[in-house]
C-alpha cells in the first residue's frame, strides 16, 4: 500500500500533463507541424529600438520566408515575431548565423550577445556577422532567391571563409569569452554586393567578407583592412590557407600559403620590464598557378619566391599588430599570449600592460618554404626537356650505328 | 435448458481407502477409457483376479503380451492355490514388466494406472500389483521450433517427462546429476523433476528450489506459467524470472554453470532457475560461435533493449519537447511530413505501436501461412497506406519498425514481451513529460528491475548485487578454453568464482 | 532493521558516488572557478588529501562499533540517549531540508536549460514522488540502482566530454602557476564541501555487512568523483573560459548546448540534463531513507518506511518555501547550503563520533 500511493501520485501528475494544451501543466510543448525553422536571425537599429527579422522554413519543400517585426528590444520584438501567419511558432534552435547591422554594431553588441546567452533555444555557437554598407534585413533578402535560401549563402561563406583566408566567423560564445577576457573581440563584418545572377532562381545580390571589426561590448573600436585581418587570423591561430600572388622577374606566382608554427615570445630587460616581442613565423607555401614564365627550379628564383612571400606576410602581421597598438587595443590577445609562454615574468614586470603595450617593440619574422609545385611538368621552355629527351638520342645513336 | 443439479461427491481416492476391485470401478466410473476385466491365474476358473488399466495410456500389446498370457498360464501357477503366494510371485519376476508395484492404498493405486500402469486386483488380500506398460505413443525428439539452431544439438524437449530427462542424461553423464521427482496439482497430479548436480549446484538454490516445488497449490500444473508464477520471487513483475526453454543443450548447459533445473511432465519445456537479466540476452549459440562474434552479437542484443525500449519514447520526446536536438535538414523534412498528417505526435506514435501490436498477434495466432500474410498485409499495405493516406508520418513508421524489430533480436520472448510493456509506459512518460519523463521512467525501471531476486540471486548480477567486477562476462563472450566460466553469484560447489 | 536488507561495502561506496554526482555537477565549475579562477581545474587534483583525511578519519572513528551500527546509533552511544537524540533531530530536519533543496534545485537546472517555459512545482512533486517510492524500498534495492547508474552516467560524462574536448583552448587554461595556490585551494572549498556529504551516508552504515578478512575499499569513490570533478571542470573551463564559465549558472550543461557530432546528433543537452535528474534521483531517495533511518533510531519504531512520506512532504514543503524566484534560490545555493553542509559534514559529525570514541562507547 505505501508504494502505491505515491505511484497513483505519479500517474496522477502524469495525466494532468501531457499533449494537450489546455490540459497540460507543463508548457514546453510545441507541435511539430506549426514550427516556422529559423536558420538567420537579422538584427538592426529601427525606430523604437530595433528591428529583427527571422528567415526560415516552415518544412523541406516550401520555399524559405522572412518575417519583420520591431521592438524596444530583441525580446519584445522577437515576441512580436511569435505571432506569425497562420499560426506558426518559429523556433530559433537551428539558428545558424546571426547578422547585424553596423548601426547596431556601433552601440548595442551586448544586447544581442546576452540574448543568445540568456535564451536557452539559441546555440551559443551561433555564428555572429557584422553587415556594412546595408542593413542587414536588406542583405539576407537581397541574397534570398527562389531556389537558393540566404540561409545556405550564408552557411556556404561560413564554411569556406577561412578556407580562402578572407576572415573568420567568430561564434557567440568565442565573442563574449573573449569581451570578458580581453574586453575586446573580433567580429566578422560582410557586406552585400550586387552581381549578375548565374541563374535565373538565385537571389539578386552575393555575400562577401569586409575585414573584421574591433569591439567592444558597447562600441565598435575600429575596422580592420583586408591585410590586417590577414595579419590577425595569422596571430590568433585561425589561419587555415589562402591563396598570395608573388611577382617575380616576368612572371605573377600565385601560390598557396599554409601556416606552419606561429611562435611569439617575450624579450625581457635586466630590469625585468618587457624590451619587446619576437614574433616569429613558419610558412609553407605551393605554386597554384603561373603567369608568364620563370624557371621555379632555379634556386635564386625559388629564394625571390619565399622573400616575396615573407615580405606580404610580415607585412599583414606588421600592419596588424601596429593597427591594434594605434588603438591601444589588446586585440590579438598579445597579453595572454606572453602570459601563457612566461607566466611569471609576465606577472612581476613592472609597468601595467595598457601603458606598455601601445609602445612595445614588435619584432616580427617570417620564415617561407617553397615546398612543391603539385604535379604540374613546367614547359618545354622553361624546363629544357625535349622530346624523346634523352633516352631518344642514345637508342637513336645506337640504331644508327 | 441445464438446471444446476449439486454433483454427487467424488470417491475419496487421496485417501487410505483399501483398494478393492469395486472401489477402483467406482473412483473411474463413468470413465470411457477406463477397463476392467476378469482373468482367471492359470486358467483356473477358482482364482479370479480383477485387471485393470487405462486405455491408450498403456500399451495394448505390452498387458496381453507381458501381463495376460504369463498371468493365465497353467504351468506356471501350477499348485498355487494361496493368493498372498501368487502375489510374491508376481512381484518376483511371473510376470515380465520391469517395473511391478504392490499397492495396497487405493490413491496410490489409481495414481498407478494414471501413469500408465495396469492392476491386477486381489479383492480377497485387498492388495494390487501394478505393472509399468507405458504407451509408447508419445512424440519423437525433434529439433526445437521456437528456439532455432544453427549450428548445435537439435533434440528439443518433449511433453513426455522420461524422454526429457533421458535428453538431460545423455548430455549430463554424471553420477552426482541428481532428477528429484515432485508431484504437482491437486487434481491433475502432475509429476514434475527437479534436476542439479549433486555437491556443485548451491545447497541454498537447491533447497529453495525444493520447497517452492512442494508448495505449489495449483489444481492441475499443464501450462508454464502455472511453474513460473508459482516459484518466481516476485511474479507480479513482467519480467521473466526463470528461464524457459525446449533446448536440451541450453538447459544442460545451465546447470553445468550451477543452476537448477525443473522439467514438468506434458511441457515440453525446461525450466532453470535462478534467471537473471544477463542471462535472457544469452543464446546457446554463442558458445557454438567464436567469442568475438559472439561478444560483438551479445553487445547488439543489449543495444537492441535499449532501441526498442526507448525509440519510440525517444521520438515523442524529441518532436513535442526537444526540437533543437533534431539536426536542421531532418527537422525540415520532419515538418514538412508531419503537415500533412491530422493527428498530434503523441497519438500517431501510441496508434503504431497498438497496430504494431495487433498485427503481431494476429501474425502469431494464425496459421503460419496465414500469418505471414498478415505480416506482409501489416508491414507493406497498411504501413504504407497509411505514410500515403497522411494518418502517420514516414519517420513515426520507421521508429515503431525500427523499435519492433530491435524487440525481436530477445532470445527469450518474455523479456522481449515485458521490454513491450514496458515501451508503452516510456511512451506515455515522454508524452507528459518529455526527457525528463523518460529519465525518470528509466530510473523507475532500473529500480523495479533491481529490487527483483530469483531465488537469492540479485536479478541484475553482474551489474548491481554483486562484487561488480564480472561486467564482461555479462556483456562478452570468453574464450572457451577458461572452463569455469560460469556466474559467481551462483555460488557453486567447487567456488564458483568465474576465472575471468 | 531489516536483517536481510544488507548491502556490500562497495554498494554503499557506488551509491556515495552516484548521489555526490548531483551536487557535483550543480556546484561544479561555476562555483569553484568563481573561487578558484583560472587555477579552478587544478583545484579537485588540491582537494584529494583532505577529503580523504576526512574519510579515513571518520571511518577510523567508527571502526570498533559493531555490525549494525550507524552513525545515529553511534551518536546515541557516544552523547547518550538525550544528546544522541538532539543530534539525531537536528540532523533530520536539516536534512529534510536539504532533500527539499535537491528537489528545488533540480527544478530549478530544468528550467533553466531545457524547459524554459515550465513550472517548478511540476518537477518538484514528480521528482519527490519518484523518490518517496524509492526510499520507502529496501536499502539494497536503491544501491543497486546506482550500480547500474554507474557506468552509464560514466559513459554520458566521458562522450560529453571527449565531444567538447576540440572546442578546450590552452587559452581558457593557462598560466597557472605556484602562485596560484591561493586560487587553487579557493576553488576546492566546494569541492571539498560536497564530498564531505560523504558523512551523511555513515547514517547508513548499519546496513553494511561485514565480509570477514575482508578490508572495506576506503578511496575509490573519492578517487573516481574526483576526477570525474577535474575532468569536468577541466573541459567546461576549456571551452567557456573563466567570465564566461562564472556567468553561466550550469556552465557543463552549456557545454553541452554546443555540442554537435557528426551532424548526427546536435544539442544532447536535454538528454543529458535529463539523465543528470537521475542523479538527483538517487540522492534524493538517499536522503530521505537516511532523514527515515534517523528518525527510526529516534523514536524505536521498527519501520524505517513509517518515516518516509512525512519526511518527503516536509522536503516539499521546504522545497516550495525555501524560495520565491531564482534570486532568492541562489543565495541559499551559493552560500548557506553548502556552508551549513559543510558545517555539519567536516564538523559536528566528526565531534559527535570523537566524544564517543573518547568515551570508549565504541
Amino acid at each position: 500500500m505505501r508504494k502505491r500511493v505515491p505511484a497513483l501520485g505519479l500517474a496522477l501528475c502524469l495525466l494532468l500533463s501531457g499533449c494537450s494544451r489546455g490540459l497540460t501543466i507543463f508548457s514546453n510543448y510545441r507541435r511539430l507541424e506549426s514550427i516556422e525553422l529559423v536558420r538567420t536571425v537579422t538584427v538592426d537599429t529601427a525606430e523604437p529600438g530595433v528591428s529583427v527579422a527571422i528567415y526560415g522554413t516552415a518544412g523541406e519543400k516550401q520555399e524559405a520566408r522572412m518575417y519583420e517585426k520591431e521592438g524596444t528590444s530583441i525580446g519584445i520584438a522577437m515576441n512580436e515575431l511569435t505571432l506569425m501567419p497562420l499560426g506558426r511558432e518559429a523556433i530559433l534552435s537551428h539558428t545558424e548565423n546571426m547578422l547585424i547591422g553596423s548601426d547596431l554594431a556601433e552601440d548595442r553588441l551586448d544586447e544581442v550577445l546576452d540574448y543568445v546567452e540568456r535564451f536557452s533555444e539559441m546555440r551559443l555557437d551561433t555564428g555572429l556577422l557584422v553587415v556594412l554598407d546595408s542593413t542587414a534585413r536588406e542583405l539576407v533578402s537581397g541574397l534570398a532567391g527562389e531556389e537558393t535560401p540566404a540561409s545556405d549563402v550564408i552557411a556556404g561563406l561560413s564554411e569556406n571563409i577561412d578556407r580562402v583566408g578572407k576572415g573568420y566567423i567568430f561564434s557567440c560564445r568565442e565573442i563574449v569569452s573573449s569581451l570578458a577576457q580581453n574586453g575586446v573581440a573580433l567580429v566578422q563584418c560582410v557586406r552585400g554586393v550586387k552581381e549578375e545572377k548565374l541563374f535565373e532562381k538565385r537571389g539578386e545580390m552575393n555575400i562577401e567578407p569586409a575585414g573584421f571589426a574591433v569591439m567592444r561590448p558597447d562600441t565598435v573600436v575600429g575596422y580592420l583592412t583586408e591585410e590586417e585581418t590577414l595579419g590577425s587570423m595569422l596571430l590568433l591561430g585561425r589561419y587555415r590557407s589562402r591563396n598570395l600572388d608573388v611577382p617575380v622577374e616576368n612572371a605573377v606566382l600565385t601560390m598557396s600559403v599554409d601556416l606552419v608554427t606561429p611562435e611569439v615570445k617575450p624579450v625581457f630587460a635586466h630590469d625585468g620590464s618587457l624590451e619587446k616581442v619576437d614574433i616569429r613565423l613558419k610558412l609553407s607555401s605551393n605554386l597554384v598557378s603561373m603567369e608568364g614564365l620563370v624557371d621555379i627550379r632555379r634556386e635564386d628564383v625559388r629564394e625571390k619566391v619565399e622573400e616575396g612571400l615573407s615580405g606580404i606576410v610580415e607585412s599583414a602581421v606588421s600592419a596588424a599588430v601596429r593597427r591594434g597598438q594605434e588603438m591601444g587595443v589588446d586585440f590579438l590577445d598579445l597579453r595572454g599570449i606572453l602570459s601563457r609562454r612566461e607566466p611569471i615574468k609576465m606577472e612581476d614586470i613592472p609597468e601595467k600592460w595598457e601603458d606598455v603595450f601601445p609602445a612595445l617593440p614588435v619584432e616580427i619574422r617570417v620564415e617561407s618554404v617553397f615546398s612543391r609545385t603539385y604535379d604540374i611538368i613546367d614547359p618545354p621552355e622553361i624546363s629544357g626537356r625535349e622530346e624523346g629527351g634523352p633516352w631518344k638520342k642514345l637508342i637513336g645513336s645506337l640504331t644508327d650505328n | 435448458m441445464l438446471r444446476e443439479k449439486k454433483p454427487p461427491a467424488p470417491p475419496d481416492i487421496a485417501g487410505d481407502a483399501p483398494v478393492t476391485a469395486a472401489a477402483v470401478e467406482a473412483v473411474f466410473d463413468g470413465c470411457y477409457d477406463f477397463e476392467s476385466r476378469e482373468l482367471h491365474i492359470g486358467g483356473d476358473v477358482g482364482r479370479k483376479v480383477r485387471l485393470c488399466f487405462i486405455d491408450g495410456l498403456v500399451s495394448g500389446s505390452d498387458v496381453a503380451e507381458q501381463v495376460i498370457k504369463p498371468l493365465t498360464d497353467p504351468e506356471r501357477f501350477a499348485g498355487v492355490t494361496d493368493v498372498k503366494a501368487v502375489i510374491a510371485m508376481l512381484l518376483g519376476g511371473s510376470v515380465y514388466v520391469y517395473t511391478a508395484k504392490s499397492r495396497t492404498k487405493l490413491g496410490e493405486m489409481a495414481g498407478d494406472l494414471l501413469n500408465g500402469f495396469c492392476a491386477l486386483i486381489f479383492d480377497a488380500e485387498r492388495t494390487a500389483v501394478t505393472f509399468e506398460v507405458k504407451s509408447q505413443q508419445r512424440r519423437s525428439v525433434e529439433a526445437p521450433k521456437e528456439e532455432k539452431v544453427v549450428k548445435g544439438a537439435k533434440d528439443a524437449f518433449v511433453e513426455t517427462m522420461k524422454t526429457n530427462t533421458t535428453l538431460v542424461r545423455r548430455k549430463l553423464r554424471n553420477a552426482h546429476l541428481k532428477i528429484r521427482e515432485f508431484n504437482l496439482g491437486e487434481r491433475a497430479d502432475t509429476a514434475a523433476t527437479l534436476v542439479y548436480i549433486e555437491g556443485f549446484t548451491n545447497e541454498g538454490i537447491v533447497a529453495e528450489a525444493s520447497r517452492r516445488l512442494s508448495k505449489i497449490k495449483v489444481e492441475g500444473a499443464l501450462t508454464s506459467a502455472v511453474i513460473e508464477e508459482n516459484i518466481v520471487d516476485n511474479p507480479r513483475s513482467p519480467f521473466p524470472q526463470v528461464i524457459s526453454t525446449e533446448r536440451s543443450d541450453k538447459f544442460c548447459m545451465n546447470i553445468l554453470e550451477g543452476r537448477v533445473g525443473i522439467l514438468v511432465d506434458g511441457l515440453p519445456l525446461g525450466f532453470l532457475a535462478p534467471g537473471t537479466f544477463s542471462q535472457f540476452m544469452k543464446v546457446p549459440e554463442d558458445h557454438s560461435s567464436h567469442f568475438l562474434v559472439a561478444s560483438t552479437l551479445t553487445l547488439l542484443r543489449y543495444f537492441s533493449v535499449a532501441l526498442t525500449l526507448l525509440a519510440p519514447a525517444f521520438y515523442v520526446a524529441v518532436a513535442m519537447y526537444h526540437q533543437e536536438m533534431i539536426p536542421t535538414r531532418l527537422m525540415q523534412s520532419m515538418i514538412e511530413a508531419k503537415q500533412q498528417v491530422p493527428f498530434p505526435t503523441a497519438v500517431e506514435v501510441l496508434m503504431m505501436l497498438l497496430a504494431f501490436e495487433i498485427l503481431q498477434e494476429a501474425g502469431i495466432r494464425m496459421p503460419s501461412p496465414i500469418g505471414e500474410t498478415v505480416s506482409i498485409i501489416g508491414a507493406l499495405i497498411v504501413g504504407q497506406s497509411a505514410v500515403e493516406a497522411s494518418v502517420v508520418s514516414p519517420v513515426v513508421v520507421v521508429v515503431i519498425a525500427l523499435a519492433g524489430i530491435a524487440g525481436y533480436t530477445m532470445p527469450n520472448q518474455d523479456m522481449g514481451a515485458a521490454l513491450r510493456l514496458c515501451r508503452f509506459l516510456l511512451v506515455a512518460a515522454a508524452i507528459a513529460l518529455g526527457m525528463f519523463g523518460i529519465a525518470l521512467g528509466c530510473a523507475a525501471l532500473l529500480y523495479h528491475l533491481a529490487s527483483l531476486e530469483s531465488f537469492g540471486v540479485p536479478y541484475m548480477t553482474p551489474f548491481a548485487g554483486g562484487e561488480g567486477r564480472h561486467f564482461s562476462r555479462a556483456l562478452l563472450r570468453h574464450s572457451m578454453t577458461d572452463k569455469r566460466d560460469r556466474d559467481p553469484e551462483l555460488k557453486t560447489g567447487d567456488g564458483g568464482e568465474a576465472k575471468l | 532493521m531489516e536483517k536481510t536488507d544488507r548491502i556490500t561495502d562497495r554498494q554503499l561506496t557506488v551509491l556515495i558516488f552516484v548521489s555526490l554526482l548531483s551536487p557535483m555537477i550543480r556546484i561544479l565549475p561555476t562555483s569553484a572557478v568563481t573561487l578558484g579562477g583560472r587555477a579552478a581545474w587544478v583545484s579537485p587534483l588540491a582537494v584529494f588529501p583532505v577529503s580523504a583525511l576526512l574519510t579515513a578519519g571518520l571511518r577510523a572513528l567508527l571502526k570498533n562499533a559493531p555490525e549494525g551500527v550507524g552513525l545515529q546509533d553511534a551518536a546515541m552511544l557516544g552523547l547518550g540517549p538525550v544528546g544522541g537524540r538532539i543530534f539525531g533531530v537536528v540532523s533530520a530536519l536539516w536534512l529534510t531540508f536539504y532533500g527539499g533543496f535537491l528537489a528545488r534545485s533540480a527544478a530549478e537546472r530544468l528550467l533553466s536549460t531545457v524547459y524554459p517555459n515550465g513550472n517548478p512545482p511540476i518537477f518538484v512533486v514528480v521528482t519527490l514522488l519518484a523518490a518517496l517510492v524509492t526510499a520507502s524500498g529496501l536499502t539494497k534495492t536503491l544501491s543497486r540502482t546506482a550500480e547500474v547508474l554507474m557506468p552509464i552516467l560514466l559513459a554520458v560524462i566521458a562522450a560529453v566530454l571527449l565531444s567538447a574536448a576540440p572546442d578546450v583552448t590552452g587559452e581558457n587554461l593557462l598560466p597557472v602557476t605556484y602562485r596560484n595556490w591561493e586560487d587553487i585551494l579557493c576553488g576546492a572549498v566546494p569541492i571539498f564541501d560536497v564530498t564531505a556529504a560523504f558523512a551523511y551516508f555513515l547514517f547508513l552504515r548499519g546496513h553494511v555487512a561485514r565480509t570477514p578478512g575482508k578490508r572495506p575499499n576506503r578511496f575509490p569513490w573519492l578517487t573516481l568523483l574526483l576526477l570525474v570533478a577535474f575532468a569536468v571542470t577541466f573541459f567546461t573551463l576549456g571551452t567557456l573560459g573563466v567570465n564566461l564559465a562564472i556567468t553561466m549558472e550550469n556552465a557543463f550543461f552549456m557545454v553541452i548546448r554546443n555540442i554537435k557530432v557528426f551532424g548526427v546528433i546536435e544539442r544532447a543537452e536535454a538528454v543529458v540534463v535529463a539523465i543528470w535528474i537521475v542523479t538527483d534521483f538517487i540522492f534524493l531517495s538517499a536522503i530521505l531513507m537516511i532523514v527515515s533511518e534517523i528518525w527510526r533510531t529516534v523514536t524505536g519504531v521498527r519501520r524505517r518506511a513509517f518515516f518516509t512520506a512525512p519526511s518527503a512532504t516536509l522536503s516539499g514543503m521546504s522545497a516550495f518555501l525555501i524560495a520565491r524566484d531564482a534570486f532568492e534560490f541562489m543565495k541559499w545555493s551559493d552560500f548557506l547550503v553548502p556552508a551549513i553542509n559543510l558545517g555539519i559534514t567536516a564538523v559536528i559529525i566528526p565531534a559527535v563520533l570523537a566524544v564517543g570514541k573518547i568515551r570508549k562507547k565504541y
